[in-house]
């Protein structure tokens, strides 16, 4: 009975980690309708910059999170509007700008005077770019279709999860958290600090975005957007605005998620973000579009693969390998889709024909 | 009175020809040429010994070819179908270790064990064909996901016949077909190289492919799985059969990916998990998307940017000092390995294709070519 109680409790503190990071996938699928595969690169840099803040600057640790949550969503809201919103001329001259701006300061340049340079050759890209566009009739192909999307979000995650590791390294590190091995005992079962100040944090963030979900006006504006696109911005609801949001809420959570993913001895390393994989079981049981469903469906997987992991030896399951408790998961996916193909809480989409 | 435009199509039989043109007819009779010719001349011809000089030698042309292989079978399923998956590296996987197990447990011949992992192939995805019919959009796209990890964790955990994390090796699986072998081709007594006799095998299998494919999608199955791609509930409606036509396509792309799953093996001679993860599978999609959904000329060009892109970017770092690049090993000091650049390339040029050409480099080549038929108007 204490096994079984323990292996929940675990489980809950690990789907506290899978709720939040499917939460930044709801929401910006809700906004937007596209699964941001990013979201594993938003965690990388979260943790990072926690740590980097608390270690290395050796700020408070709570001061840390609460900056590098800020700074995540900052990052997340610049990617939507650089890659995933303009038009081509701005990302063509944003990039060769990030691009000019590198190669000018590797090569020796100060960083006043390759930031200069960067943004002259970024300008005359854009106004290069803005000259031609019309003649090769590119500039209509800033509608992406929906996969396409997906797809780029893709290449976002290749890119940073290469940044990462050339600024902060391979190697595994240590979070520096405040919890350390505490534990508190009520009978034999055993509650590390950690996990404990993981789930309270998880029900902050949570309770504070179904807050503003349903109660300010931004909240409105979203779920708005989530109804229909064109009927919401027909009502003077700036969708630029929603998208940007969304953005900025997954950014925050994924720090989050990725601060609390990384805490104890050496768990922080740059591959820290296949655990955004692991969570998308979660997210197709909760339904791709219900917040709510986010939550109790990264909870229910935490406690399947938690359980597996634990009675796995015990009943003698030994063969089916090591790490077994993860594919768990996708087969509980599975059963489960077969049975409700738009999970457990997910709005059945409509089909015209 | 003028001619009609060639444009016009007054027969079926027209609408069906793949060599419609006399132009297109030299370019068969072109490609075949290079293909029998390549491997002869790659390293003496001075265009082509530049190429091999930076980089794009014959073993990446083959890997390209293996990537071709198998990006026209997803390009069935995805370009076609329009049914997305991202486990496309479970297929290929399959067929690799099929090969290595038949090759050197059963020592099955050559004409044995390829169609065996075609079959084996086959018959995964006629198990996962069926969930396609129940999802769709991107709950199939997460699903095929979980595949990858299914995949991945039964690749590292069925030691007896995968070899487990390690791998296992595919060397004993025979290539001989009656007199000819392979591993080491002769011809009038003149022996090739492993890479050249390679060239011919798998460029040839990259040819069959195309065509069977070209022939599925040209006729009434092809028409049938655009219809699902385009609506499938009003393919439904015309009397298209969405259970037998999205199970089919699953099955023949995945016995596809099956047969490049074969080829790497025997090309690569070794093979472990890390061959058929998350990565190889986002590559492939890569593949098809770069060149362009829904062609098959495409499918070939993608694999062959992508296949030799890392060499070439590897080849160049190595020649001129590329500025925030560092040698071997990366990390130090804000400074990226050459490895990592070309992760980072190949995510930019994703994204960057897909905004500023969806359709990929065939929709280049068609723009193109509307430019000049049109000019000098300018639509």
């Amino acid at each position: 009975m204490d096994q079984l109680l323990q292996g929940i409790f675990d489980g809950v503190a690990l789907g506290a980690r899978y709720s939040l990071i499917v939460l930044g996938f709801v929401v910006i699928y809700r906004a937007t309708g596209i699964i941001n595969f990013a979201q594993g690169g938003f965690l990388l840099i979260g943790a990072f910059l926690t740590y980097n803040f608390s270690q290395t600057w050796g700020w408070n640790f709570y001061l840390s999170l609460l900056l590098s949550m800020i700074a995540t969503a900052i990052i997340a809201i610049l990617i939507q509007l650089l890659l995933l919103h303009r038009s081509l001329k701005e990302i063509s001259g944003g990039v060769f700008c990030l691009i000019s701006w590198s190669v000018f300061f590797y090569n020796g340049n100060s960083h006043l005077t390759s930031l200069i340079l960067g943004i002259f050759v970024g300008a005359s890209v854009y106004f290069l770019v803005k000259k031609f566009e019309n003649r090769f009739g590119v500039s209509q192909s800033n509608e992406l279709p929906i996969f396409g999307s997906i797809i780029v979000t893709i290449g976002i995650l290749f890119v940073i999860k290469q940044v990462v590791p050339s600024i902060w390294g391979f190697a595994e590190k240590n979070m520096g958290d405040p919890w350390g091995f505490k534990i508190v005992k009520v009978g034999d079962l055993v509650f590390t600090h950690a996990k404990l100040w993981t789930i309270a944090l998880t029900a902050i963030a949570l309770s504070g975005f179904f807050l503003v979900n349903r109660f300010t006006k931004i909240g409105i504006a979203m779920r708005a957007a989530h109804f229909d696109h064109e009927a919401a911005f027909a009502q003077g609801i700036s969708l630029k605005v929603v998208f940007a949001t969304a953005f900025g809420i997954a950014g925050a959570v994924a720090a989050l998620a990725g601060t609390a993913t990384g805490v104890g001895i050496a768990q922080l390393t740059p591959n820290m973000d296949l655990i955004v994989f692991l969570a998308f079981p979660a997210m197709i049981l909760g339904g791709f579009d219900s917040p709510g469903g986010a939550v109790i469906g990264g909870i229910i997987v935490g406690i399947i693969q938690n359980l597996t992991k634990v009675y796995q030896p015990e009943w003698d399951l030994d063969w089916l390998g090591v790490g077994f408790d993860r594919v768990m998961v996708f087969i509980v996916m599975l059963i489960i889709l077969m049975i409700r193909p738009y999970g457990l809480f997910g709005t059945k989409e409509v089909h015209r024909v | 009175m003028a001619n009609p435009s060639k444009e016009l199509k007054v027969r079926y039989q027209q609408d069906l020809m793949i060599w419609r043109t006399p132009l297109l007819r030299a370019g068969l009779l072109t490609l075949l040429f290079l293909y029998v010719l390549s491997p002869i001349i790659w390293e003496s011809f001075i265009v082509t010994k530049f190429l091999d000089d930076i980089g794009l030698t014959m073993t990446t042309l083959n890997y390209a070819g293996v990537f071709a292989v198998g990006a026209i079978g997803l390009n069935l399923l995805t370009g076609y179908t329009g049914q997305v998956s991202l486990g496309h590296s479970v297929f290929v996987g399959a067929g690799a270790y099929f090969t290595a197990y038949a090759g050197s447990t059963w020592e099955l011949p050559f004409i044995v064990w390829l169609p065996g992992s075609l079959l084996v192939g086959f018959l995964i995805g006629f198990i996962v064909g069926p969930l396609a019919l129940r999802l769709r959009g991107n709950y199939l796209v997460v699903v095929t996901l979980g595949l990858v990890f299914l995949g991945d964790h039964i690749f590292r955990n069925w030691k007896s016949v995968t070899g487990g994390s390690t791998g296992v090796s595919v060397t004993g699986a025979s290539l001989k077909v009656g007199p000819i072998d392979f591993r080491n081709f002769e011809v009038f007594g003149h022996e090739f190289e492993k890479s050249q006799s390679f060239f011919w095998l798998i460029w040839g299998f990259v040819g069959l492919t195309a065509l069977l494919v070209k022939n599925i999608v040209r006729t009434r199955p092809g028409r049938a799985l655009q219809a699902v791609r385009d609506r499938d509930i009003a393919a439904e409606i015309i009397g298209v059969d969405l259970l037998h036509y999205k199970t089919m396509a699953f099955a023949i792309s995945s016995s596809i990916a099956a047969l490049a799953g074969a080829l790497f093996g025997v090309l690569q001679s070794f093979i472990s998990p890390i061959d058929f993860g998350l990565l190889v599978a986002i590559q492939y999609i890569a593949i098809i998307i770069l060149g362009g959904m829904g062609t098959i000329h495409g499918s070939i060009i993608g694999a062959l940017v992508v296949g030799s892109l890392p060499r070439l970017v590897e080849n160049i770092s190595r020649d001129y000092d590329l500025p925030g690049v560092s040698g071997d090993q990366g990390g130090i000091g804000g400074m990226l390995s050459i490895s990592s650049l070309n992760h980072i390339i190949y995510g930019m040029l994703i994204a960057a294709f897909l905004l500023l050409e969806p359709r990929g480099i065939a929709g280049i080549w068609i723009r193109i070519k509307t430019y000049f038929k049109t000019w000098p108007f300018s639509y």
